[in-house]
């Protein structure tokens, strides 16, 4: 009797033991279940529940819900709630995408790179669902029917697949920016004043200017932590980031190892002697031997770099919108303190113009396993109407905003609000926003997507002007300061920088083409991954450097190690690449004229 | 045996191996499942494509790792790294039982318990943590540098974090520091579990404190002490990836990257996987001769096998 029971009691032990086990193997097995909930499975006409959409956006840098204004502007407009999914937050490169993609499911809406052979693979390999049912319901959309069409061909299989990103109706000359170039020497113009204006030259002359400018603010603001410069990591890839701060100023960019000029005279390798990458190098190295590089450069990230430009710690900005962006609020500008740009005698500053095409570097596609994917589709297409576009551009990409909140039509032009005025020409960084709007902070609550559906010098259909609001005359008028006053007085009344530079042939514009980088073969891949690895290692070893001794053996041991590991076959690639792209522009020139 | 016998002690059997069946499937899904990702290895994949789209390549990536002199001097550093840190390792690992020892030493149970329970908390600290201490101590403007420089010590921020010089003896520092009470806590049990009457038969002979030390304690944890030893043999190919991933930078990279951490490098955050694989496998059955090899040692010298 007492083994039976015992026996009995065993017995259940293991069934409740395999049930656990079962329990915990069907728990770990299944990865994510479906992402679109809801009560009614079976509504057809859309609305009536809350869709919430799995957003992979390989530009995002904030993950989780939408939350704040576009949150619920979203949720008013369509009942659809967004969970962006974030591999910049993730981190560690590729990853995220990898294991999601294996997991035959990257979300509900997907933006990422469609060149590179990624939006074939996607489709290959199921992920992307064919738009073609949907679009008929898609008036915005068919607008740039001609670029979808060309972005869906990188798929290699009939079918409406992608929507490219910044797509324009505005020739591939013509500026993408509205008042400064993608690169320009920015600097800090009321310290660039106190030194006297000097002329620049060439590149040495703005170290000796920046040697100044760093010594008198220095002496002005009575602390030693200003510097002239100041670096970070974030962003390297192929190479070493920052460099492109400084061959932009000469109309260099980069594809793969190669430097390439944007008017297709030149392609230089990026280890080439006296080359622009190098110069690029020795350039920042000359600068740290001159005590003008933030010592904090080798470890710092992006944020520290924001706040010390917020702070007034930074005296030169490698791209225009960096320093600018941070340090030029209206207690600054009416100061006449904020950064502008000098005119540097032998630059070429580097353009980019606008996508006819749109960009095959980013484009917005529907998952496969979306469960509403006309939903999907519309919330699409209402990104790429004129009111989408203003209200889910970025704000630092200057889109207006929406309509009554920001600006108001007087006299069928658009003029700011009150709080137009607040948030884009006062640049108040920790404005609220009415309870009406959904209250909450007027930054954190703008779109995550961090997408631009439709280039923004664009002219608004519905407004007669351009997107952004750089370009209003209300903007001229309002932000007209000491900073821009004198800025335009010293280079005899210029109205912007891309005014300036064009007017003085000193700014070189990419072509926007319809040239997607293809995608090398694995070997190709394998090499250049260990390349740049090495590539990015020894630029800052370099830049950071005794003596140029040093410089020079740690550039040679570069060149060495890279030759070793076949640097020349993927040069080789990215060379043809740039070739392929010159003719590009030929062609979209052509377009143009 | 009658049949009814024989039947009862089968059924009997057979109750007993089903309740090790749960562990044996948790074990198959955990240690044995993952093995089919060495596929991987053999095929040219691309994410997002499915493994059947993509080509057989062989033994391709391989051959890659050996396939000129910079692949086998990258390779050779980054061994390098790894024999050091682990060398560097085992070294140390006789730190947690000198310190099991002492801390046993002490008659104060509540000081002996606040050192026990202090040693043992960074243990439970991730590295992304320990990193961002690290960072604010040690980076140009934290608190090392911006004292001295108030000090008038020295006139430059110092350069630790971000310098190749004496990146292994930092590391093993780091992991020292984490590492010195956890480890500590199994010799710890095994001191408590060594006799008591030892001790009062050698104190009757005379014996001193140090001499119960040399003579009692320690030569009765020796057992655990090789055990574990043995184990970190097995592991020299494994240093673990997070400490040296949150600490390494463009400068001190040539110092840091140890296998782990190179296979992530160039396979992860590179878009590699299949070669990555490879490196991975390769290093997985390292690790098995290593073991096999130190088990077999062990069993010739101490007379006991680990397996």
């Amino acid at each position: 009797m007492v083994i039976k029971m015992k026996r009995r009691i065993m017995k259940k032990a293991a069934a409740v033991l395999l049930s656990a086990a079962m329990v915990t193997t069907v728990l770990t097995g299944c990865g994510k279940g479906s992402s679109a909930t809801g009560g009614s499975a079976s509504s057809g006409d859309g609305g009536d529940d809350v869709l919430v959409l799995d957003v992979f956006d390989s530009q995002a840098n904030f993950q989780g819900t939408q939350p704040g204004w576009f949150g619920k502007y979203v949720k008013d407009k369509f009942n659809i709630e967004l969970n962006i999914i974030a591999p910049n937050v993730a981190g560690g490169g590729d990853t995220l995408f990898q294991t999601r993609s294996a997991n035959g499911d990257l979300g509900d809406i997907i933006i990422t790179q469609l060149d590179g052979n990624r939006l074939k693979d996607l489709v290959a390999a199921e992920l992307v669902l064919d738009m073609t049912p949907y679009l008929d319901n898609c008036p915005n959309l068919s607008r740039y029917m001609t670029a979808i069409e060309e972005a869906s061909k990188l798929a290699e299989v009939d079918g409406i697949w992608a929507v490219p990103s910044e797509v324009s109706e505005l020739s591939a000359t013509t500026p993408c920016d509205a008042l400064e170039p993608t690169v320009a020497p920015s600097l800090r113009w009321d310290v660039y004043g106190a030194v006297g204006y000097p002329q620049m030259r060439n590149t040495d002359d703005l170290l000796n200017t920046l040697e100044k400018m760093q010594a008198s603010a220095r002496e002005t603001e009575g602390s030693d932590d200003i510097y002239a410069l100041s670096l970070f990591k974030d962003w390297d890839g192929e190479v070493m980031q920052n460099t492109d701060g400084i061959k932009g100023l000469y109309g260099y960019q980069q594809i793969g190892f190669c430097m390439a000029k944007v008017d297709g005279t030149d392609i230089q390798s990026v280890i080439e002697d006296d080359g622009i990458y190098v110069k690029s190098l020795k350039f920042f190295f000359d600068a740290n031997q001159r005590g003008l590089v933030d010592p904090e450069s080798t470890t710092q990230e992006f944020g520290t770099v924001q706040t010390k430009y917020k702070n007034g710690k930074i005296l030169y900005s490698l791209w225009p919108w960096l320093g600018s962006g941070q340090y030029n609020t209206v207690e600054h500008t009416s100061e006449g303190k904020g950064f502008a740009t000098a005119v540097i005698d032998d630059m070429q500053c580097l353009e980019y113009g606008c996508m006819p095409y749109g960009k095959m570097a980013l484009g917005i596609m529907v998952g496969s396993k979306t469960k509403q994917p006309e939903r999907v589709a519309e919330f699409i297409d209402w990104l790429y109407s004129p009111e989408g576009v203003r209200i889910q551009g970025i704000i630092q990409n200057y889109a207006c905003g929406p309509e009554g909140l920001t600006w108001e039509l007087q006299d069928g032009k658009p003029v700011f609000t009150e709080f137009g005025v607040e948030a884009f020409v006062d640049n108040k960084k920790d404005l609220n926003i009415t309870d009406e709007w959904g209250g909450g902070s007027w930054i954190d609550g703008q779109s995550w997507l961090n997408y631009k559906s439709v280039g923004l010098v664009e002219n608004d259909p519905d407004t007669g002007v351009c997107y952004n609001y750089l370009k209003w005359e209300d903007y001229a008028d309002k932000t007209a300061t000491e900073l821009s006053k004198d800025w335009s007085q010293h280079y005899g009344g210029a109205l912007n920088t891309i005014d300036l530079l064009s007017k003085e042939n000193k700014m070189l514009v990419l072509p926007g083409t319809n040239y997607a980088v293809p995608e090398a073969s694995t070997d190709i891949t394998t090499i250049k991954e260990q390349c740049k690895q090495i590539i990015v290692e020894y630029s800052w070893k370099m830049v950071f450097a005794q003596d140029e001794a040093e410089f020079n053996s740690l550039f040679d041991e570069m060149k060495t190690t890279v030759e070793g590991l076949g640097y020349e076959q993927v040069l080789a690639v990215d060379r043809q690449n740039c070739e392929d792209q010159y003719a590009a522009f030929e062609a979209a020139k052509a377009v143009s004229k | 045996m009658t049949k009814q016998h024989l039947k009862k002690k089968s059924t009997e059997s057979f109750t007993l191996f089903l309740l090790i069946v749960p562990f044996l499937i948790l074990c198959f899904l955990f240690a044995y499942f993952p093995l089919y990702g060495w596929i991987y290895a053999f095929y040219d994949y691309k994410a997002p494509l499915k493994l059947s789209q993509c080509d057989f390549v062989g033994l391709k990536w391989f051959k890659t790792l050996f396939s000129n002199p910079t692949q086998v001097k990258q390779l050779l550093t980054v061994l390098k790294n790894t024999f050091a840190m682990s060398f560097l390792g085992i070294l140390t690992s006789f730190f947690p039982v000198l310190f099991a020892v002492f801390l046993n030493e002490i008659k104060c149970k509540p000081f002996k318990n606040v050192v026990q329970t202090l040693t043992t908390l960074p243990n439970f600290i991730s590295w992304t943590l320990v990193y961002s201490i690290a960072f604010c101590l040690f980076a140009p403007s934290g608190m090392l540098s911006s004292v001295l420089i108030r000090l008038g010590v020295i006139t430059e921020p110092l350069r630790i974090l971000d310098s190749a010089d004496h990146v292994w003896l930092q590391m093993i520092l780091w992991s020292t520091w984490k590492g010195l009470g956890w480890g500590a806590i199994m010799y710890l049990a095994g001191i408590a579990g060594i006799d008591q009457e030892l001790y009062e038969a050698a104190s009757l002979d005379g014996a001193g404190r140090w001499q119960r030390i040399k003579n009692i304690t320690i030569p009765l944890i020796m057992p655990t002490y090789f055990v574990m030893l043995m184990l970190s043999i097995a592991n020299f190919l494994n240093n673990g990836m997070d400490q040296y991933f949150v600490f390494q930078n463009s400068f001190n990279k040539q110092s840091i990257q140890i296998l782990d951490l190179y296979t992530y490098n160039i396979g992860m955050t590179g878009k590699s996987l299949s070669l990555a694989t490879a490196i991975g496998m390769m290093k997985s059955c390292v690790s098995i001769v290593l073991l096999t090899v130190v088990n077999f040692v062990s069993k010739k010298t101490r007379g006991e096998s680990i397996l």
